[in-house]
Formats: C-alpha cells, sequence, structure tokens
C-alpha cells in the first residue's frame, strides 16, 4: 500500500480528531497532526524497499567477499586512470550521487570480468581492461556496471521472503540499536542477502532483461559524457572474438555476446563528432596507462 | 464547530506545503554547491539525514536553504520523507527528530555489519575501507574531462 492511500485513509480520521476540538485546543491541532502521521509512517514502514544506507552495508560485505577470491593490482596509475574515467562516468549517469559514493577498483586476474558491488564499489579486471581498445570502450565497460548500481539490479537479488523475513525483526524495535538477539537475527539475513547478491554477480550472473538495460544506458552515458556511444558495439564485438578462447568470466555470467550486440545495435544514440584532438589525447592517455 | 473546521484546514493544507518544501540528505556526506553544476564551489557540507529547506528546482537540482547558506544540491542526492511527516510538527529548527534517527539507522547498519565481521574476520573489510577511501578530487575529475575533450556534466 503506498504513503499517499495511507495518507487518505487515515485523513477522515485526522479531520475527526481536528472537529471534536474546540477553538481554545488549537495549540494540541500540531499534536494530533503529528500523531495521525506517526500512524502513516509505521505503517507504510512494515513493508519498505532497502534503503541506500542498507544497500551500502550489503555492498560493502559483498565487496569484501568478491576481494576474498582476488587481489587488488598494484598498478598505482592505471587505478588512478580508471576511477577518473569512473567518476566521469558516474556524474553523467541516472545516480551521480549514491549513499557511499562511487569507487572503482581493478582486480588483477586474466579473467575478462566487471563486477558492481550495491551502493557503488565497481572492480573490473586487468584482463577486461586489456581486453578494451581504447578509453571510450573502457569507459563503456564501466558505465555498463554504473547502469547496474543505477539500477539497483544486485539489491533486486536479494530474496523477498529473506527481505520480508530482515523486515519483521527491524519493525520489533524503535531503537537505533538492536539486543543480541535481534542481531543474531539480522545477521543471518545480512549474511543470507550478501549470499544472493555475490551468488549473482560472480556465478549466475543478472537476467537478460536487466544485462541489455545496462549496455543501452551505458550508450546513453557515455553519448552524454562526450565519448563515443559506439564504443559499447566495439567493446562486444572484440570481446565476442575473444569469447572463444576465453571460458568462465563475463561469459559464464552474461547473456550470448552475440544478443548483446544484436539488442544494443539499434540503441546507439546519435552525437556530433569528436573532435581529432580529443581522440588524440584520450589515446595517448590511454597508451600511458594500459599499456 | 465550522471554524474549528474551517481552521483545521487551513492548518493541514499550510503544513502540507511545509512538507513538500522539505528534502532530506541521503548520501553519507555531500556539498551545498554555489550554483546548479557538479564542480562549482562548495558553500557548505552536508550529512546524511540533515533536512534542508527546497525554495526551488532548476533541472536536476534543487536550490536549498541550509543554516544562513543558499546554494545547489543534486536531486540523487536528496529525498522527499514522508515519514518525517510526525517530526515535522515536533521539532523546532533543523535537528533530526528520533524517528527520523531511528529509521535512518534501522535495519542492515553498522552494529548487524560490526557483529558480522566478527563472525568473519577473513573478509577483506580492510581492501574495502581502502578502495573507499582511494581519494579522487573534483578539481582532478574536471581536469581529466576537460583535457579528453569530454563534455563538462
Amino acid at each position: 500500500m503506498t504513503k499517499k492511500c495511507l495518507v487518505l485513509l487515515c485523513a477522515p480520521l485526522l479531520l475527526a480528531a481536528l472537529a471534536s476540538c474546540d477553538t481554545s485546543s488549537f495549540g494540541n491541532i500540531s499534536q494530533h497532526i503529528g500523531t495521525a502521521m506517526t500512524v502513516v509512517d509505521q505503517t507504510s514502514k512494515a513493508s519498505r524497499p532497502i534503503t541506500d544506507e542498507e544497500e551500502y552495508y550489503v555492498g560493502r560485505a559483498v565487496a569484501a567477499k568478491i576481494l576474498g577470491s582476488y587481489q587488488l593490482t598494484t598498478n598505482a596509475q592505471l587505478t588512478r586512470y580508471v576511477n577518473l574515467i569512473g567518476r566521469t562516468v558516474a556524474l553523467n549517469s541516472d545516480k551521480p550521487f549514491t549513499y557511499g559514493g562511487y569507487h572503482f577498483a581493478i582486480l588483477e586476474t586474466n579473467e575478462i570480468n566487471a563486477f558492481a558491488a550495491p551502493g557503488g564499489t565497481i572492480f573490473i579486471t586487468s584482463g577486461m581492461i586489456r581486453t578494451t581498445a581504447s578509453e571510450d570502450e573502457l569507459a563503456a565497460v564501466l558505465a555498463h556496471e554504473v547502469a547496474h548500481i543505477c539500477k539497483r539490479d544486485g539489491i533486486a537479488a536479494i530474496k523477498s521472503a529473506r527481505w520480508t523475513e530482515a523486515l519483521t525483526v527491524i519493525g520489533t524495535t524503535a531503537a537505533r540499536n538492536y539486543t543480541s538477539g535481534e542481531v543474531s537475527q539480522l545477521v543471518s539475513l545480512f549474511e543470507g542477502s550478501i549470499d544472493d547478491v555475490f551468488k549473482t554477480l560472480v556465478v549466475n550472473g543478472y537476467g537478460r532483461s536487466q544485462e541489455y538495460a545496462a549496455d543501452e544506458s551505458a550508450a546513453q552515458t557515455l553519448a552524454k559524457c562526450g565519448y563515443d556511444p559506439r564504443a559499447i558495439l566495439s567493446f562486444l564485438k572484440r570481446l565476442e572474438q575473444r569469447s572463444g578462447s576465453s571460458g568462465g568470466g563475463i561469459t559464464a555470467t552474461h547473456p550470448a555476446t552475440t544478443d548483446r550486440i544484436e539488442n544494443v545495435s539499434g540503441k546507439i544514440p546519435s552525437t556530433a563528432q569528436i573532435h581529432p584532438r580529443a581522440i588524440e589525447a584520450r589515446a595517448a592517455r590511454y597508451g600511458a596507462a594500459v599499456r | 464547530m465550522k471554524k474549528a473546521i474551517f481552521l483545521s484546514l487551513i492548518i493541514v493544507f499550510t503544513a502540507a506545503a511545509a512538507l513538500a518544501d522539505t528534502v532530506t540528505v541521503i548520501t553519507k556526506e555531500n556539498a551545498i554547491r554555489e550554483y546548479a553544476k557538479f564542480f562549482a564551489p562548495v558553500k557548505a557540507t552536508v550529512r546524511y539525514n540533515d533536512r534542508l529547506e527546497a525554495l526551488s528546482m532548476e533541472g536536476d537540482w534543487y536550490k536549498v536553504k541550509c543554516g544562513p547558506s543558499i546554494g545547489y544540491i543534486h536531486r540523487t542526492a536528496v529525498e522527499k520523507r514522508a515519514v518525517a511527516a510526525s517530526a515535522a510538527y515536533s521539532r523546532k529548527g533543523s535537528s533530526v527528530s528520533q524517528s527520523e534517527a531511528a529509521l535512518a539507522g534501522k535495519g542492515f547498519n553498522p552494529q548487524v555489519e560490526a557483529s558480522y565481521k566478527r563472525q568473519h574476520p577473513e573478509m577483506r573489510y580492510n581492501l574495502v575501507d581502502s578502495i573507499e577511501r582511494y581519494p579522487v578530487a573534483d578539481r582532478d575529475v574536471a581536469q581529466f574531462i576537460v583535457a579528453g575533450g569530454l563534455r563538462q556534466p
């Protein structure tokens, strides 16, 4: 039930309460309104979605788990370069701000993959970076991951029954701090939620429609940045060529690359031609950081 | 009685209007900017759950009043919270009510994370912290955008 409906349902109660007051009791009217709105608050809290703050804590745990299987790169120049591209892309996305902000890190592995932990921490493997051929293509990969965060695809992987159970625990106390029993229950549900997201990110992958939407969103974001939106297409074509020689990684968790190419082909926004000096500048800094 | 109902309706509508003009910060920290651009000079810093008076909307940016400062904050950094309604009538100034603070900290919160970390010392939270602390200054992003012939957001 939406809050708007709840307000409408509570309105008669509110007016009845007000009507029962005499004119001398207007000092208490604000109290009556406050009480009625508290009822709305409490009712609506019973079935709320995961907040951005909660998403952040789930994302941190998912990131910590991913880092249990991979090493972070020690390449400072490449880390800085990826962060600058990532921040540029995020600022042009549908959601430039998340609770904890966007952060980009490189996993040192030949595996070709990238992961978006809920809340804003994005991992890209060095194998994936080496698969790109330009800054625009690297931006395309990061824009695809940023799109998963904007659309909350990671958080959507949490089983609804698990979150409903969490809400019953959360709803039993008005205090910010939980008792040890409640913490124990919540930690168990937290752990289950992390597993749901981790399995989706690393093992099973998102749904086909989520991947298609992320590709389409990446093309739009690239255009907004001033990157060539066709870079998503050229990257996917290169990925398709490489997928024959590389099992696992992104090919195991994403729809067939040919299908992704077919989907996004007709959805590339048209943009003004990029100035040759800009192309040269990007090629130079890409070469310095990646090669 | 008619007078009472009439006055109460005025109060209800006035209150509704007041609520519509308040936004709550939903990021850990953010900036009130001098104008509606990402790299505009920072006039004030705001934190999660701070409530701001929204004066108008310019594109994707709210023009807000934050203490003595008037500036801009991006729409994705704030939200209009109906749940703050009960607090709006009980509080004075811009401090956060108990009910808001309770909601803000409820659910998967630092207490739950701390307990989870104790049970799973193998989790690499130290690396996550270092990733989150990695500094990327606004001016460096702005320079990167210009140098690459990209568009200022």
